[in-house]
């Protein structure tokens, strides 16, 4: 069984954008660990691995908010740079030829073009209207939700989804 | 002289590194798409013999220096979708110098592996050599349109002409030519048939009705009659020969499909369902030969019909003409905006059966698990809510596909009605030349005049619905296959010296599965390959076989790298015993001799006794003639692994590969199969992996894997008195092997 970590007895304190020290209630201590998500897509701030500098998981948070507000504050910053995922806010241009597409999107990082080669496999719709999207070379992207994308947006994407 | 990058260096940059350093000492610049913050911008590293410059607009100076002599490692530290060049100092800090989404990692990789080797060795050529090799496989983009290719120098699909899909289809119909024409020839004549009636009607109502003439009357009928005869005779005629043009049509593509999908690289099979795969021969291909049929001829068919109705009512009256074009305009324009809202309707739809095909494929032939588990009910609550949505996308569809024909008859109705008024005024007024017969004859050729117009407007529905399969097959017909099939080096026969040099390599960018692996195996040496589970083993093997080309480095067979060596020789030389042996459904004598060809009995009879298969294959009643069942049902586990050995033993290989052959068996049919194994890999080179360490006994170079890294390498003897990992996983299994026993011997009390 996984060794869940109680979130009072976990005091994390930032080493630079993604690393953490982790200091436990009992005097144990791990220089440079990361934090992981165990549900990527679906738990942003739930069951979040804590693994030290050797890649071995020290244990699993249940939940961001057990933690005390100052090492919460630190794994959701460290969380935030380890994991990008730009959410896409409006489609700009999709040109097409050959079934290659190259797509000009604004994110909340800013603009960028990708190419897609496979929409089909590319794309992929979830139930809770979120799409996500992973392009020629393996970045990931997601629209937060399709129905709120304004009606230009909305004409480019739906034949694809 | 132009810099090895991955990109146009950034204009913003541009300037100011040329002032700071002169261009020929540039050695490679890696151009990344984020700032240290994370966000979408411009960043780049420069690399020169003893230094690297970053430039990034996040820094607080306009460029740093980093000199090599102060950095102890460089490393790319892979993050979620992005990626950080980080160095660690020689005082032990840590620095970010760049940060770039996936598209760079590869050679930002090369950058960071450049800093390290030049650090240990100095700055070498050879080395800049290898980074040029990762640059030259990024750079496979085309000149013309910047669009990535599939492998370097290879053909872009994007710039070799709008023509390309079309030629792709016509292979399949220009065989079909003739057939396709006399069919047409055929068309015609029914259709010039088609057209007399009415006329014939015209003299009847006109003259022969009016003027009682009987003879006249029994002449006309007759001559209807020849014509109708011709008419469905031909058109019987027509439809036959059509039928089996379009059966020959679709057997062509479905075979190509299925040809194509045998040569797909591994790499295409772990991103696309079989169910796609299967979807793809089965339904696109018959939505393809639908439409040829349609184009090749009722559209010819229909042309005709509507120039040949056109001539006939302009000669009989052009007024009345005219009023039966009214609606025309109406029509097409109704047309092409079902056209635009039909077409993301069909995709989507397109993608949901899809998605039904996908879960029968995946869950039909795992029936047994959803048994074990009984899981029928969520399995059927699955494919419940699949087959909903595509309802539900169905419905879509439905509404303006049902509702389009009948606004476009409607229209059409109203334009007959509007001939009905104004002809019937002027028959009544006779105040032209227009009688009676004429305006049924003309009715009944307006009738006629709709039809091609329908057809021509719902055309877009079928080309629609075509586009979408005709996109999906040709991602199959189009896809790069493996290469080297029938081209390439061939030996007489392999010595099975196996070499890995420097190889990296990564399923997707996200995560590198194996690193830096170097490896020599001499012709004849029995190598065993262990470490803990995802270690990369299996990786590892699938290189070998060449599963996966795109991998970074080399692999050398008898000193020839395998890229170069002619795939079907290769693959042939190699004996491939897995963890779960595939069965067909067939006997299990062409089961033993898959693979290979004019196999005599007595080589399969060999190979089944040193497999020691020979012994429980004797004893089924219908012996080597059992039909097996799908994927070998009626055989135990450790049956269909030793039916497996025995087909790697008919193959008669330079070097065999056991992956976790004696895995999922019971220790007797364990020793069964290890002296089948024992028997056969004598003379050959053998790699074993294993997870239990006792099927290793016969090894004699013993290689521990771990997290993608062969972490030792020697002989046993070697590896344990290193006391490493090998020791470790040797005394951890020998205590689990006493537990075993200790237990096994409880139970028999």
């Amino acid at each position: 069984m996984p060794n869940y970590i109680e979130g009072s007895s976990l005091k994390l304190t930032p080493v630079d954008r993604i690393f953490v020290n982790a200091e436990f209630y009992s005097g144990e201590k791990f220089e440079n660990a990361e934090l992981h998500r165990m549900f990527p897509i679906t738990g942003l701030t739930q069951y979040i691995a804590l693994i030290d500098s050797e890649g071995n998981e020290i244990g699993i948070i249940r939940d961001l908010n057990d933690l005390i507000p100052e090492s919460r504050d630190v794994a959701l910053g460290c969380l935030d740079e380890y994991y990008m995922m730009p959410r896409i806010k409006r489609f700009i241009k999709m040109s097409e030829k050959f079934k290659i597409w190259m797509w000009t999107v604004e994110t909340d990082k800013g603009i960028c073009t990708f190419e897609i080669r496979n929409h089909i496999t590319a794309i992929k719709p979830l139930y809770d209207g979120r799409i996500l999207i992973k392009d020629a070379n393996d970045n990931r992207y997601e629209v937060p939700d399709v129905k709120k994308l304004d009606k230009k947006s909305y004409n480019m994407l739906a034949p694809k989804i | 002289m132009a810099e090895i990058s991955n990109r146009p260096i950034p204009s913003e940059f541009r300037d100011k590194l040329y002032s700071v350093v002169k261009p020929e000492d540039i050695l490679f610049i890696v151009v990344g798409d984020l700032n240290l913050n994370g966000k979408y911008a411009e960043s780049m590293a420069v690399f020169l013999k003893d230094r690297v410059i970053t430039f990034d607009e996040c820094l607080d100076v306009e460029y740093k220096e980093t000199k090599y002599s102060d950095v102890e490692k460089a490393k790319i530290k892979r993050l979620y979708g992005n990626a950080i060049f980080k160095v660690k100092k020689n005082d032990g800090t840590y620095e970010a110098l760049l940060r770039f989404s996936y598209a760079a990692a590869e050679v930002a990789d090369a950058g960071a592996n450049f800093i390290n080797v030049t650090n240990q060795n100095g700055y070498k050529e050879d080395e800049l050599e290898v980074v040029e090799a990762v640059y030259s496989k990024q750079r496979s983009f085309c000149p013309k349109c910047g669009r990535k290719l599939p492998k370097p120098n290879a053909e872009c699909i994007n710039c070799s002409g709008k023509g390309k899909i079309i030629s792709k289809f016509a292979k399949y119909i220009s065989p079909e030519k003739g057939s396709l024409i006399f069919c047409m020839i055929l068309s015609v004549v029914t259709t010039a048939m088609s057209l007399v009636p009415p006329y014939i009607t015209k003299t009847l109502v006109d003259s022969v009705i009016p003027d009682h003439n009987r003879k006249g009357l029994i002449a006309i009928i007759l001559l209807l009659v020849g014509v109708y005869v011709v008419q469905y005779a031909v058109n019987g005629l027509r439809a036959y020969q059509l039928r089996l043009t379009g059966d020959r049509i679709i057997m062509g593509i479905k075979k190509d499909i299925y040809a194509k999908a045998q040569y797909l690289p591994m790499s295409f099979y772990d991103k696309i369902s079989t169910g796609s795969v299967i979807n793809r021969v089965n339904s696109d291909a018959s939505v393809i030969q639908n439409f040829v049929m349609k184009i090749s001829q009722e559209a010819i068919v229909q042309a005709f019909t509507l120039i040949g109705l056109i001539i006939i009512m302009l000669s009989m009256n052009w007024k009345l003409t005219l009023f039966s074009l009214i609606p025309i305009p109406t029509v097409v324009i109704v047309a092409k905006i079902f056209t635009k809202t039909i077409k993301p309707k069909y995709m989507r739809l397109w993608r949901r059966g899809s998605a039904i095909s996908t879960i029968l494929a995946d869950t039909i032939p795992g029936v047994r698990i959803v048994k074990a588990f009984t899981n029928e009910k969520s399995a059927i609550r699955k494919f419940d809510s699949y087959c909903d949505e595509w309802y539900h996308e169905d419905k879509k569809v439905a509404a303006p596909a049902a509702i389009f024909p009948s606004v476009i008859t409607f229209l059409v109705t109203c334009g007959s009605l509007v001939i009905w008024f104004i002809g019937g005024e002027m028959v009544i007024g006779g105040e032209s030349d227009i009688t009676l017969g004429l305006l049924v004859s003309f009715i009944s050729y307006a009738s006629m005049f709709y039809t091609p117009v329908n057809f021509f407007a719902n055309i877009g529905d079928t080309y629609q619905n075509t586009l979408a399969s005709a996109e999906k097959i040709l991602d199959i017909l189009d896809a790069e296959p493996e290469h080297n099939f029938g081209k390439g080096n061939t030996e007489p026969r392999l010595d099975g010296r196996i070499e890995f040099k420097n190889v990296n390599f990564a399923f997707d960018r996200s995560k590198k599965v194996l690193s830096n692996i170097n490896l020599t195996i001499e012709p004849g040496d029995i190598v065993g390959i262990v470490g803990t589970t995802g270690s990369g083993k299996s990786t590892l093997i699938n290189l070998l076989m060449r599963y996966y080309d795109e991998y970074d480095g080399e692999i050398f067979v008898d000193g020839e790298n395998i890229r170069n060596i002619d795939m079907d020789y290769y693959r042939n030389s190699i004996g491939f015993v897995q963890q779960e042996p595939m069965m067909f459904r067939d006997t299990i004598f062409n089961n033993i001799a898959y693979g290979s060809n004019n196999t005599k009995v007595e080589q399969v009879l060999y190979a089944a006794e040193v497999a020691n298969a020979h012994g429980f294959i004797s004893k089924m009643p219908d012996a080597y003639d059992t039909m097996l069942g799908e994927r070998g049902v009626g055989l135990s586990g450790g049956e269909k692994q030793r039916v497996s050995i025995a087909r790697a033993v008919l193959k008669n290989p330079s070097i065999l590969i056991f992956d976790e052959a004696t895995a999922a068996v019971d220790s007797e049919t364990e020793n069964l199969i290890q002296g089948a194994i024992e028997r056969l890999i004598s003379g050959r080179t053998t790699i074993m992996i294993a997870h239990r360490l006792s099927t290793l006994r016969k090894a004699n170079k013993i290689v521990v894997v771990d997290k993608g890294e062969i972490v030792e390498c020697g002989t046993p003897e070697e590896l344990m008195a290193l006391k490493g990992k090998y020791y470790k996983l040797i005394e951890i299994q020998s205590m689990g092997d006493l537990l075993r026993k200790k237990k096994e011997e409880e139970n028999f009390e």
